[in-house]
């Protein structure tokens, strides 16, 4: 039988996202991909050229749903920087224990969808259950599950909760052992072995020349991670270890988002314990009134009073669930950011797409590109 | 258009093992009375309320809250609400995400693929709206500018229990109206 | 060895990299350095191989109305340190080489580019639409581009 193309998309099963893949097929095998983006393009860095600066916050928890909090600490850092503002203290640890809770909440809910789609029913509704856990926890303290505009250019919006470290605490004593449960389901699968040993192979050189990053690049053995190499908001001040692996597949990235998980519940740890014995503001005093109060600012009305703030451009870069992301942020005076752009980690790792899915079979793409983490959201923007 | 004239709501307060005596009584009772062109379309209506099965299909951040509830804490599955990858097994449409222009013709293909009777609900302020993407080039300000919409569920997203309830209206909707 | 202007400079001589026009310390970078479109393609493969910056992160572009300004995000691992490359291209048909020959991730970025702020990559492998559908004739980043209200659009209501 000669070749043929097959679409894979947008309305598919394994493509967890609006999203195309085109594969040429010869029988079994992948000759050629080519995937097809931007049915979920919205738009975001258009409107935000068109948007006060804590409004884009509104559209970062959008850009990439499974990880808000992390969008959200990499937009107000880079637009921090471009409008010389410094948070105070507490609220960076604030931001860095919402980043971890949202590394946990995203490697569960990647974890649920992917071994649902090697056929492990029971691991989906394990993960949802768990991760319904930590949106509590960010319900507690924000208001929302999934959508919390709770960072501000400045700080973060409001203080814990009383009683929130005790309630965290009890969040990552469950989710501990249930961690060690995860594994006993997967690796000790028969099925899952034999569905994800030696699939989707991509070298740790193959990975630095077509800029995949994250936990794809630390499954090949780097040891890049933007939180250890770069470290930003206070990351330099906890103690973790870089998770990786060295067999390059579809195993090797589920062991990496393992391991991240356990050190991110020691990040966690650490974190509470700072912040319970540390209390202080979480919002930068003497902002103007267009970015201080914390509630304000989301309405018109607060923007009335426009300053002509000095003009900069900021450069951030954070370590987001699925890999290296960066933020660009060009401040030309006035209320609205001149220009902002993102760098997706999906979008780069996708990219790659046709390097690690030819010369496989057909029925390995849901594990291939399940092992991806592809959040559609962030690719398209 | 077909007032739900015969009462169903008897049967669907039994207990499990009380429901088959009790529905083949009643059917025998209505056939004799009625006739069968009248009794089928309240069956059917009865039977397609309950057991509305969604195209599985996440389109943005609400595809998150409408996975969310299927899982263990909301599990959707007990109002009978199945997702299924078909369109060809489907007849709700549950629009949840920013619609694109890009992604407007294949989702109105993916609606005349389902079969009749077919309801659609748009689920977040971007399939209601346009939401926070309404002023951008890329996005369609509302989905009921592609498909009829029977139920809007306002939130950005919305949380698993408005999915929920947004189902259970639609099906007090089709109970109403007739399938 | 210093990662700041002056040391991204002297490298950067040392090398013989050719078409630096400036280089000026950045915040939350090593350096960020201005270079003449003219000299990419012989400046990229210095960057890549004689200062270690083997990690292309993002390539970005931004109307400046009278100019177009295209930018390259760089990493190092030897380093651990980011590097801004920018340059000025003109306003009437801006274009530049394509990095993808140097750094194949550039790929993609650089479709976007093309596709939403209108630069023109040469000799790039597959310069197509990538996130609008195809025969989509606006680049929306450009600041004559303006955002309207929906109002304003004329729906075609289809009846199913």
């Amino acid at each position: 039988m000669s070749e043929m193309w097959v679409n894979m998309g947008p309305q598919h099963p394994m493509t967890h996202g609006l999203w195309n893949l085109r594969v040429r097929i010869d029988g079994e095998m992948i000759v050629e991909v080519d995937p097809e983006m931007g049915y979920l393009h919205r738009g975001i860095e258009k409107i935000s050229e068109d948007r006060h600066y804590n409004e884009v916050i509104t559209l970062m928890d959008r850009t990439c749903y499974v990880a808000g909090m992390a969008w959200e600490h990499l937009y107000v850092m880079g637009a921090e920087k471009a409008l010389g503002i410094v948070p105070p203290e507490r609220a960076e640890w604030i931001r860095m224990l919402s980043e971890e809770f949202q590394r946990l909440a995203s490697h569960i809910m990647w974890y649920a969808a992917f071994v649902q789609d090697l056929g492990l029913m029971s691991p989906f509704l394990y993960g949802m259950r768990d991760r319904d856990l930590i949106l509590d926890l960010f319900q507690s303290y924000t208001g929302g599950r999934l959508t919390y505009e709770y960072m501000r250019v400045g700080g973060v919006r409001n203080d814990l909760p009383e009683g929130f470290p005790a309630q965290a605490r009890q969040v990552l004593d469950w989710l501990e052992p249930r961690l060690v449960e995860y594994d006993r389901l997967c690796m000790g699968s028969e099925i899952f072995r034999r569905r994800c040993d030696g699939l989707g192979v991509l070298k740790a050189n193959d990975c630095v020349r077509l800029g995949v990053t994250g936990p794809m690049l630390r499954s090949a053995g780097s040891k890049r991670d933007i939180r250890k190499d770069r470290p930003y908001s206070r990351y330099s001040q906890v103690e973790f270890d870089v998770a990786t692996a060295d067999s390059s597949d579809v195993t090797g990235r589920y062991l990496v988002r393992m391991e991240e998980m356990r050190q991110s519940i020691r990040i966690l740890r650490q974190a509470l314990d700072w912040l319970e014995h540390h209390p202080g503001p979480v919002l930068a005093d003497r902002l103007p009134r267009w970015l201080g109060a914390p509630y304000a600012p989301m309405g018109r009305e607060g923007y009335l009073l426009k300053r002509n703030y000095p003009k900069g451009v900021g450069l951030s870069a954070i370590e987001e669930p699925h890999g290296e992301a960066c933020a660009y942020v060009v401040n030309e005076g006035g209320e609205h950011p001149y220009r902002v752009k993102f760098r997706s980690p999906v979008f780069a790792n996708l990219s790659a797409c046709s390097h690690y899915l030819v010369g496989y079979h057909i029925a390995d793409i849901p594990p291939i590109m399940g092992s991806v983490d592809v959040c559609v959201g962030e690719v398209d923007r | 258009m077909v007032t739900n004239d015969v009462s169903f709501v008897e049967i669907e307060t039994l207990r499990s093992r009380e429901f088959l005596p009790a529905a083949k009584e009643a059917l025998g009772s209505m056939i004799k009375e009625q006739g069968e062109s009248k009794l089928i379309r309240p069956v059917f209506n009865w039977a397609g309320r309950n057991s509305l099965f969604p195209l599985h299909w996440g389109l943005a951040c609400c595809a998150i809250e409408f996975a969310a509830a299927f899982g263990a804490r909301w599990d959707a599955e007990r109002f009978g609400v199945v997702p299924r990858s078909s369109p060809r097994q489907c007849d709700l449409l549950i629009v949840n995400g920013t619609v694109t222009w890009k992604v407007a013709h294949k989702l109105i293909a993916l609606y005349e693929q389902m079969p009749e009777p077919k309801w659609v609900i748009a689920m977040g302020n971007c399939a209601t709206g346009g939401g926070p993407f309404r002023t951008a080039y890329s996005v369609v300000p509302g989905v009921d500018k592609l498909v009829p919409v029977d139920v809007y569920i306002a939130g950005c997203p919305p949380r698993p229990e408005a999915l929920l309830d947004g189902i259970l209206r639609l099906e007090a909707l089709i109970r109403e109206r007739g399938a | 060895m210093e990662w700041n202007a002056e040391g991204v400079r002297a490298q950067l001589a040392a090398a013989g990299a050719p078409g630096i026009l400036s280089v000026d310390p950045f915040d939350g970078a090593a350096a960020r350095v201005r270079f003449s479109p003219e000299s990419a393609s012989a400046l990229f493969p210095v960057l890549r191989d004689a200062l270690g910056f083997t990690h292309l992160s993002t390539v970005g572009g931004i109307d400046w109305v009278e100019r177009y300004e295209v930018f390259y995000l760089l990493w190092s691992d030897a380093a651990k340190r980011y590097l801004l490359l920018s340059a000025d291209l003109d306003a009437k048909t801006p274009h530049i080489e394509t990095a993808s020959t140097v750094w194949p991730s550039a790929n993609w970025h650089e479709r976007e580019a093309w596709e939403l702020v209108g630069i023109g990559f040469d000799h790039h492998p597959d310069l197509r639409h990538l996130l609008m559908p195809d025969g989509y004739s606006f680049h929306p980043l450009q600041r004559s581009f303006k955002l309207h209200e929906p109002e304003d659009l004329e729906v075609k209501v289809r009846h199913v």
